[in-house]
C-alpha cells in the first residue's frame, strides 16, 4: 500500500425524487488498498459505487478515480477501472475464453497482446482447464472468479466489486479473497461492498454504510475497539432478559442474542468471565458457562447500527461464525 | 476510430457466437424462410385459373355458342355444365360446382344480328373474392366485345386485350416469393433485434458493458451488423429456392434489389431495436416489435391482394423488393400492385 490516493469521494450526494440514497460521503482509498463498504441492503452501497464507476449520474459532490474526474468525465475513466456487478452479468451461452475475449476486445485488448495477458490472468485465478466450458455450466464460485477475469483483463488501477460473493459457498469465497489479497499486494486498488460481516474482516479498511450515511470509516480492529469498547463475553445457558435486568449494577453496555448464546459487554475496567459469573449467580440469574469472546464487526454494525436496526440479510454462516 | 471500430468488431462477434448457440434463433433465421416459401409456394396458390363455368345458353344460336366458347378459349375458364335456365344460376354456385356462369338470353343472337345492343350476363361468386376479380376483369372486354351489335362480326381476338405487365402468366409465386422476403426480413430483424438488447438489460451484462470503453452507439451497430449479415443471407436464400422451385426469375437490377433490401432490413432491424430499448424485457419487446412486423406482413399482403393507396413508406420497400425481380425496367422501378396486375396495353 503506498500514500497514492486512488480514490478521493468528497460530500457526494445521490437523490432519487425525494428519498437521499447517499447522504455526504467523503472518504479516500490509497492505492493498493482493499477498501470494503459494509452495510445492509438498501444502505446506498451499490448506488456509492455505481456512482463511483460513472454508472450513476451524482447528485453533488467530488469524485476522483485514478486521477480523473469522473462526474464530468465519465467515460475517461472506464480504462482504469474494472467492474464487477451485483448480478452475474457474462455471457452464459458463451465459452470462458470467449467471455475472456468479449471483454478484451471491449478494453481494447487484441492479438498477442491479449492473449498473453488471458493466459496471465487464467493462470493466476486457476481457470486454465475451463477455457472451453461453457459458461452456464460453471458452479457459482467458478463464474464468479470469471467475472474477476474479465475485470482485471485490462489491468486496471481500481477494481470495484458489488457483493462479489453473494451465493457462493464458504469456501469458494475464502478462495476468492485470497485472490483478492494478492491482486491487492500487486498494486491493484480494491473497493468491495459485502453484507458478510466476516468477508470485512479480510479489509484493510471498512466504511460502514447505515441509511446513506458513512457512519463509521476505519481498520476492522480499530472500528471494534473504538465502537465497541470494554469487554467481550459469552454466556451459555442464560437468559437474555434476566441478564438485562442486572445490567446497571454490573456495569453491562449490551447484551444481544449471538446464535444459542448471548454476548455480554462490560465496560472498560469491568469484570473477568469469573467475577462475572459469580455476580451473576449471586443475583439469583441461571448460568451454565461464561467465557471471552471475540468483538466481532457484527457487533460493531449492530452497535453502530443500534439493536433495531439489525441487518436484513446477515446470512445464516455469517451469524454461526 | 479503429479503436471504436475493433470494439464494435468485439461486439459483433459476440452476437453472432450468440445467434450461433442459440439453436431457436438459427431456426428462425435459416429455417423458416424455407418453410414459409413451401406454405406459401405450395399450399397457399393465389392462382387463379380453371375457373368452373356454367353456361345457361337460353338462346342456342351460332352467336351465342360463339360467345361461350370465345369465353372458355381465351381466359381460364372451364366449361363443367349446362344450365337450362339463369335461373338455376344461384343453386350452381351453392352447390359449389361452379364459380362464373355464363347467362345468354333468349333473342341474344337476332339483336346481334340486327345489330341491336345484345345483352349477355357473366355471374360470378363473389365469395370467393379473388376469382371473383380475376374472372370478371379477363371476361369484361371480351364479352362486352362480342355482344357490341357494331362488333358483332369481329373475331374474338379483337378485342382489347388484357395483359398482366410484369407477370404475364399471373403466376402468384412471383408474388410470393417477394413477399415472402419481406416477411422474413421483417420477422427475423424485428424478433431477433428486439430480442438483443432486451436480453443485455434482463440478465444485468448492459450495465458491464457501460462499464467498459464500449460506448452506446457501439453497442447498437456492433449489434446490427450480425442481423444484417444474416438478412443478407436469408434473402439469397430466399431467392434461391424461388428460382430453384418456383422458376421466378431476376429480371431487374441486382444492385436495386440489394439496396432495396437493405433499406428495408435496416428499418426493421431499427423497429426491433427501438422496442428492445425502450421495454427493457424480452416479452414486451417481442410484441412491440410484433406491431412492426404485423405492418410490414399487410403490406407484402398488398402484393396479392392490390390496394390504390401506397402512400407508406414499408410499402415502397416492399416495391422496392418486388420491383427488381419481375420489372425489365432497368431502373427497376416498382410494379406497383395495380399495374402489376392488369396494365393494359
Amino acid at each position: 500500500m503506498s500514500d497514492e490516493v486512488s480514490v478521493r469521494v468528497k460530500g457526494l450526494n445521490k437523490r432519487f425524487g425525494a428519498f437521499v440514497a447517499v447522504s455526504d460521503v467523503s472518504f479516500e482509498v490509497k492505492k493498493g488498498e482493499i477498501f470494503g463498504y459494509l452495510g445492509a441492503n438498501g444502505a446506498g452501497k451499490s448506488t456509492t459505487i455505481r456512482m463511483l464507476c460513472g454508472l450513476l449520474s451524482v447528485t453533488s459532490g467530488d469524485v476522483e478515480v485514478a486521477g480523473v474526474d469522473v462526474v464530468h468525465r465519465a467515460n475517461a475513466v472506464r480504462h482504469a477501472i474494472g467492474y464487477m456487478s451485483q448480478k452475474f452479468s457474462l455471457y452464459l451461452d458463451l465459452t470462458v475464453s470467449e467471455n475472456l475475449e468479449f471483454f478484451g476486445g471491449a478494453y481494447e485488448l487484441f492479438g498477442r497482446a491479449f492473449r498473453k495477458r488471458r493466459d496471465a490472468v487464467m493462470h493466476s485465478l486457476a481457470l486454465d482447464k475451463l477455457s472451453g466450458e461453457l459458461t452456464g455450466s460453471l458452479p457459482a464460485g467458478l463464474r464468479q472468479r470469471l467475472a474477476l477475469a474479465c475485470a482485471i483483463l485490462h489491468e486496471p488501477h481500481v477494481v470495484f466489486l458489488d457483493e462479489p460473493t453473494a451465493g457462493v459457498d464458504p469456501g469458494a469465497r475464502r478462495n476468492f479473497w485470497r485472490l483478492i489479497r494478492r491482486l491487492a499486494d500487486d498494486g491493484t486498488t480494491i473497493f468491495v461492498t459485502t453484507h458478510y460481516m466476516d468477508e470485512a474482516e479480510y479489509c484493510d479498511r471498512v466504511g460502514l454504510m447505515v441509511a446513506g450515511r458513512l457512519a463509521a470509516l476505519d481498520t476492522p480492529e480499530a472500528l471494534k475497539r473504538t465502537l465497541v469498547p470494554g469487554r467481550m463475553y459469552e454466556l451459555l445457558g442464560a437468559d437474555a432478559a434476566e441478564v438485562k435486568k442486572t445490567a446497571k449494577d454490573l456495569a453491562l453496555v449490551g447484551v444481544e442474542p449471538f446464535g444459542a448464546t448471548l454476548h455480554v459487554r462490560v465496560a472498560e475496567g469491568g469484570p473477568d468471565a469469573a467475577t462475572l459469573k459469580r455476580e451473576l449467580s449471586s443475583r439469583g440469574v441461571q448460568v451454565a458457562n461464561v467465557s471471552d469472546a471475540e468483538v466481532t464487526l457484527e457487533d460493531v454494525f449492530l452497535c453502530v447500527v443500534g439493536g433495531a436496526e439489525k441487518p436484513n440479510k446477515v446470512p445464516e454462516e455469517a451469524k454461526a461464525s | 476510430m479503429n479503436r471504436a471500430f475493433r470494439r464494435t468488431m468485439a461486439i459483433a462477434h459476440k452476437e453472432v457466437l450468440h445467434i450461433i448457440r442459440d439453436a431457436r434463433s438459427v431456426y428462425m433465421a435459416l429455417g423458416l424462410p424455407v418453410v414459409m416459401l413451401m406454405l406459401f409456394g405450395y399450399g397457399i396458390s393465389q392462382d387463379v385459373d380453371h375457373i368452373p363455368l356454367s353456361v345457361a345458353d337460353e338462346d342456342r344460336t351460332p352467336a351465342s355458342r360463339r360467345l361461350s366458347e370465345g369465353l372458355v378459349a381465351a381466359a381460364d375458364f372451364v366449361r363443367v355444365e349446362d344450365l337450362p335456365s339463369a335461373d338455376d344460376a344461384e343453386a350452381a354456385f351453392r352447390s359449389g360446382r361452379a364459380k362464373a356462369v355464363l347467362a345468354i338470353p333468349r333473342g341474344y343472337g337476332r339483336d346481334l344480328g340486327r345489330g341491336l345492343p345484345a345483352v349477355a350476363q357473366l355471374l360470378v361468386d363473389g365469395s370467393d373474392g379473388t376469382t371473383a376479380t380475376i374472372a370478371m376483369g379477363d371476361a369484361a372486354g371480351l364479352v362486352q366485345a362480342t355482344s357490341s351489335g357494331r362488333a358483332a362480326r369481329a373475331s374474338l381476338t379483337e378485342g382489347p386485350r388484357v395483359r398482366a405487365r410484369f407477370n404475364p402468366g399471373m403466376r402468384s409465386a412471383y408474388n410470393m416469393v417477394s413477399g415472402v422476403i419481406v416477411l422474413i426480413l421483417a420477422m427475423v430483424a424485428s424478433l431477433l433485434a428486439s430480442l438483443t438488447i432486451a436480453r443485455e438489460w434482463e440478465r444485468g451484462s448492459m450495465e458491464q458493458l457501460f462499464a467498459t470503453p464500449v460506448s452506446r452507439v457501439e453497442i447498437v451497430v456492433g449489434k446490427l451488423i450480425p442481423y444484417t449479415g444474416l438478412g443478407f443471407v436469408q434473402t439469397l436464400l430466399v431467392l434461391t429456392l424461388g428460382s430453384y422451385m418456383f422458376d421466378v426469375p431476376i429480371r431487374g437490377s441486382p444492385v436495386t434489389l440489394f439496396v432495396s433490401s437493405t433499406l428495408f432490413l435496416l428499418a426493421m432491424l431499427g423497429t426491433g431495436l427501438a422496442a428492445s430499448i425502450i421495454a427493457k424485457s424480452q416479452l414486451v419487446a417481442v410484441q412491440f416489435a410484433m406491431l412492426g412486423f404485423v405492418h410490414a406482413g399487410r403490406d407484402a399482403e398488398r402484393l396479392h391482394v392490390p390496394h390504390r393507396e401506397h402512400a407508406r413508406v414499408a410499402s415502397r420497400a416492399v416495391d422496392g423488393c418486388a420491383g427488381p425481380l419481375l420489372s425489365d425496367d432497368p431502373t427497376g422501378r416498382a410494379p406497383q400492385g395495380q399495374r402489376a396486375r392488369r396494365s393494359c396495353r
